[in-house]
């Protein structure tokens, strides 16, 4: 017994030397954080960690409440970043050699293809897991007070990350990326006035060659990485500052007594002097909150595991596309947008200046300014807000299908140039699915608020409509649309000869 | 301490004026280095291809015929009256549209091209019969060189129904 005492002290004794000598204690200031002090301790000191708090909401970690999707996102950026710097030593951006680079990538360089496999599909992963966390943030309700401007990040992250993906898929220089930048290019020069020259600063010219690679190459590695590091640092931030992740608001908290002036015999500390107080202050409820190490850190190093995890067998049996080398003489026909831009490519497919500029700014703006016009608390951290608010969400999304259908079949038969052959083009721009469905968008919603009286409600219909119509799109752009972006079924054959 | 605060604070009328005048002097002395960057990055010299371009000589684009240029991005038609040269170019988005298609020596006005990209259809007179593109197609200026070939100046827009006899 005496013995047997004396190997586990010794087997103690090993481990906390391991993790409490003189160097880790340097490097960490503390042991192994195994006691709620030291697990405090850690988050303080800790730079990596500082961002989170000491103690945790269990409501921030119930998974059926954020499914993990910012935190996925995050890695998600992580994991491009990783794999992103060690492509770069592959890479020469030249329009004479992107394309020699890429082959050298899938057959002569070790683990090439997979990294560009992992990239190429994190990327993918990553619009839609940012897609699908703003869903969640706005049917939660979470971006209202005091989470409006980050809100308002968060859409300026959802469009860097498109920008990302889109200036991504232009650098191998096959068909795919060369008819992407003319297009592109092409629909920037819609807006009236500075439209010219947005495309001149995109390209460096007006032609699509050298000079239009090197630019989107270092937005790709260096502008829009950096942009949204920033964006979502201040995101991140702006979450401890609001309070930590939103929940459904706890009883009223009992008003903190505070000295009615101060006192020349006391010393303050800075928080003391501080006027007002924090969204921090009411939103702690230490009974219901638990040590973040280990209840967040680890579940995040799970989450962590996981993606890397399904990404890996991901990129092992499924090899990212490489289309032809670019040849600026012909498009591929049809010429396909990835899947995420295929709902914008079947808008501009009606009108430019209505698809690629009207629907997309009207959509940033509309999105970004939700919180300023939605600013009732009802409901926040709900799940829909209420009963209510899941039958209209529901509502809206069945009410609005049978209308983008039965607007894109018009479009199809009784489009304006069928009814009126050399009709002004403003009529275009004007009666397309695209604006039309702006101007129902804009109905309806205002309809259910002044029915409901309840602005959460109106923007509920909003969001959910605009919703509905992106994935309806998008599976058209992906599935009934084929050579000549004509209209067809997905089992008809649509090879040319 | 009351008045040192009063000074960063701004809130006597002649101290908050000083601070108003320094930040909006803040501001504009950004605007020139902004602009100044801005510019940089517009190019004041391209090296892009040429606008003017030397095709074949006359007798290699017999009546009737119709020639697409895929490098130049351009279509020669040669008809009875004379010979016509439009951009290949699709307005909408800049696509290379696909070829005219049509009978043989048939009227410009029965010519069908399509866009791959977008679906916008043409004629053979460059103009918009669906699809989203907003204008049709340009036409170009077509002269002989002295050395007896096609030339045609792209930076010269005619009009779609314009002969060049050669």
């Amino acid at each position: 017994m005496v013995i047997e005492s004396q190997s586990k002290s010794g087997q103690r004794k090993a481990g906390s030397w391991m993790t409490n000598n003189r160097v880790i204690r340097s490097i960490f200031r503390r042991g192994y954080p195994d006691n709620d002090l030291d697990r405090s301790a850690v988050m303080f000191s800790n730079f990596f960690l500082h961002v989170l708090p000491a103690r945790t909401h269990v409501h921030s970690l119930k998974p059926t409440y954020t499914w993990g999707l910012g935190i996925i996102s995050l890695f998600l950026f992580l994991i491009l970043m990783g794999t992103g710097f060690l492509l770069m030593f592959f890479y020469v951006p030249s329009t004479e050699r992107a394309y020699n680079d890429m082959k050298d990538l899938q057959f002569v360089v070790s683990y090439g293809l997979v990294l560009r496999n992992l990239h190429r599909w994190a990327a993918h992963a990553m619009v839609a897991v940012v897609f699908l966390h703003m869903c969640r943030v706005f049917y939660t309700g979470s971006y209202k007070a005091p989470r409006e401007f980050n809100w308002v990040l968060g859409v300026l992250l959802w469009g860097a990350t498109l920008m990302m993906s889109f200036t991504g898929y232009l650098l191998p220089w096959d068909q795919l990326a060369y008819w992407a930048i003319t297009v592109g290019s092409s629909i920037a020069s819609y807006p009236p006035l500075i439209g010219e020259s947005i495309r001149t600063l995109m390209l460096g010219g007006d032609t699509v060659g050298q000079n239009a690679l090197i630019r989107f190459y270092v937005m790709h590695v260096v502008v829009l990485p950096g942009i949204m590091i920033v964006l979502m640092g201040v995101h991140f931030w702006r979450i401890r500052k609001d309070g930590g992740l939103s929940r459904p608001s706890a009883k009223p908290s009992k008003a903190v007594d505070k000295p009615a002036a101060f006192s020349p015999h006391k010393t303050y500390m800075l928080v003391e002097l501080a006027k007002g107080k924090t969204p921090m202050v009411d939103a702690q409820a230490p009974e219901e909150e638990v040590m973040s190490w280990p209840h967040t850190v680890f579940r995040m190093l799970i989450v962590f595991v996981g993606v890397v995890a399904a990404l890996s067998v991901v990129a092992y049996f499924f090899d990212a596309p490489l289309e032809e080398l670019a040849n600026p003489e012909r498009p591929p026909n049809p010429a396909k947008a990835p899947w995420y831009f295929l709902g914008l490519q079947e808008i501009v497919s009606y009108s430019a200046l209505a698809g690629g500029v009207i629907v997309p700014v009207v959509a940033i703006v509309g999105l970004m300014s939700i919180p300023y016009i939605d600013r009732n608390p009802e409901g926040q951290g709900h799940w829909f807000t209420s009963r209510q608010g899941r039958r209209l969400t529901l509502g809206s999304i069945a009410a609005i299908i049978p209308v983008v259908l039965i607007l894109t079949y018009l479009n199809e038969h009784y489009a304006v140039r069928k009814l009126v052959p050399g009709a002004p083009q403003l009529w275009v721009d004007l009666l397309n699915p695209g604006t039309l469905l702006i101007a129902l968008f804009a109905l309806g919603s205002l309809y259910t608020w002044w029915r409901t009286g309840s602005s959460r409600m109106g923007a509920l219909t909003l969001y959910s409509y605009f919703l509905t119509a992106y994935v309806i799109y998008t599976i058209i752009g992906l599935y009934f649309r084929g050579p000549n972006w004509a209209w067809i079924w997905p089992w008809q054959d649509t090879v040319l000869h | 301490m009351g008045d040192v605060t009063a000074s960063l604070d701004g809130s006597a009328p002649r101290r908050r004026f000083l601070l108003g005048l320094g930040w909006v002097s803040f501001l504009i002395s950004l605007v020139g280095p902004v602009l100044a960057n801005v510019r940089f990055l517009f190019p004041n010299v391209v090296y892009e291809g040429e606008e003017v371009f030397k095709l074949d000589s006359l007798e290699k684009y017999p009546v009737g015929s119709i020639t697409f240029f895929a490098e130049k991005k351009v279509v020669l038609f040669r008809e009875k009256d004379g010979f016509r040269a439009c951009t290949a170019v699709c307005p909408h988005l800049r696509c290379v549209i696909g070829p005219f298609i049509g009978a043989p020596g048939a009227s410009p006005d029965i010519l069908r091209s399509r866009c791959p990209c977008h679906g916008s259809i043409f004629d053979g007179r460059g103009q918009v019969l669906g699809g989203p593109s907003p204008r049709g197609l340009d036409f170009f200026l077509v002269t002989k060189s002295p050395d007896g070939r096609v030339v045609v100046d792209t930076r010269k827009v005619v009009g779609p129904s314009e002969h060049f006899r050669l």
